[in-house]
């Protein structure tokens, strides 16, 4: 297959597969690290907002409803961190089911004790 | 359909728009949650300030969505198949793109009103474009989704639905059918 200029051997058509390793870059399935810290930090974003909601202004967001926030939001952010994890490796010889468990159960406790010893 | 990159090129690439994709669904999803929280605050306040936590959270996502697809547009480019009329942007990132610009546009206009009128009821005139908006970015998300995901499964990486009216939906997609015959 002729290649995009700057890949492939120059006009006499063939390509190597190093030419399209060079042209994919950073696999999908070795991006699990980033993804994990992607999920962390909007966690810890989605958290401050909600603790500015309670601490800020509780007349018009009371802690509970800053922890009602804060669970939903943490679970629509899991799903869609289990969901990038498993898609992006899924048909390559990668698991990293320990890493996204691990995550998880952290993230529980996380909000676990979040909604029981935080807030007014 | 012709491959214009190597297959693995292409997968690769896709998936890379595919987290985007993710991103912006989770997105989406929290604006949805936040109707509800917005709306109960507005049943007992009515307007307070722009600075109010359910309109953080409300607006944040008017400037993120934009901002997020206008990403996977910049990174579409990457995927030939994937290009509208004219080697254009695609259709579906189009309408998804104006339609949150237009939310976020509105976010001013909404503003501007309520420095007068303290009314926060769903169908006041200027909260018309925040729906409208979002209509429209919807249809065109929904679109270039199954474009993105019709070209995974053509590709071999997705395994294709097995509900008729889904698979129908791929179908049209696959064959240029999804938004017009006329525009790929």
């Amino acid at each position: 297959m002729t290649l995009p200029k700057g890949f492939g051997s120059g006009g006499t058509g063939g390509s190597s597969s190093a030419d399209v390793e060079r042209m994919i870059g950073k696999r999908v399935e070795n991006m699990t690290g980033m993804i994990t810290m992607s999920y962390w930090a909007a966690l810890i974003a989605t958290f401050a907002g909600t603790a500015a909601g309670y601490f800020y202004y509780p007349w018009a967001y009371p802690t509970a409803s800053g922890h009602f926030a804060f669970i939903v939001l943490a679970i629509i952010e899991a799903i869609g961190y289990i969901f990038c994890v498993k898609v992006m490796e899924e048909g390559s010889n990668k698991n990293s089911n320990g890493i996204v468990g691990a995550s998880i159960a952290g993230s529980v406790v996380f909000v676990l004790v979040v909604v029981l010893f935080v807030g007014r | 359909m012709p491959a214009l990159i190597p297959k693995e090129v292409e997968i690769q690439r896709l998936k890379k728009i595919w987290l985007i994709v993710i991103a912006m669904g989770s997105v989406a999803a929290s604006v949805e949650v936040d109707n509800f929280v917005d709306g109960s605050l507005h049943q007992t306040s009515i307007r307070d300030s722009a600075f109010t936590p359910a309109h953080w959270w409300l607006y944040s996502h008017f400037i993120t969505l934009p901002i997020g697809w206008g990403m996977a547009a910049v990174y579409d480019r990457k995927v030939p198949i994937l290009r509208g009329p004219n080697n254009s942007m695609n259709t579906g990132l189009k309408m998804t793109i104006l339609g949150y610009l237009a939310t976020m546009f509105t976010i001013g206009v909404n503003e501007m009103w309520h420095f007068w009128f303290v009314e926060e009821i769903f169908a006041v005139p200027n909260h018309w474009m925040f729906n409208m908006g979002v209509v429209v970015a919807f249809m065109g998300a929904l679109a270039y989704v199954v474009r993105v995901y019709a070209r995974l499964v053509e590709l071999g990486a997705e395994t294709p639905g097995e509900n008729p009216y889904v698979a129908e939906m791929y179908k049209m997609a696959l064959e240029g059918k999804l938004y017009s015959r006329a525009i790929p």
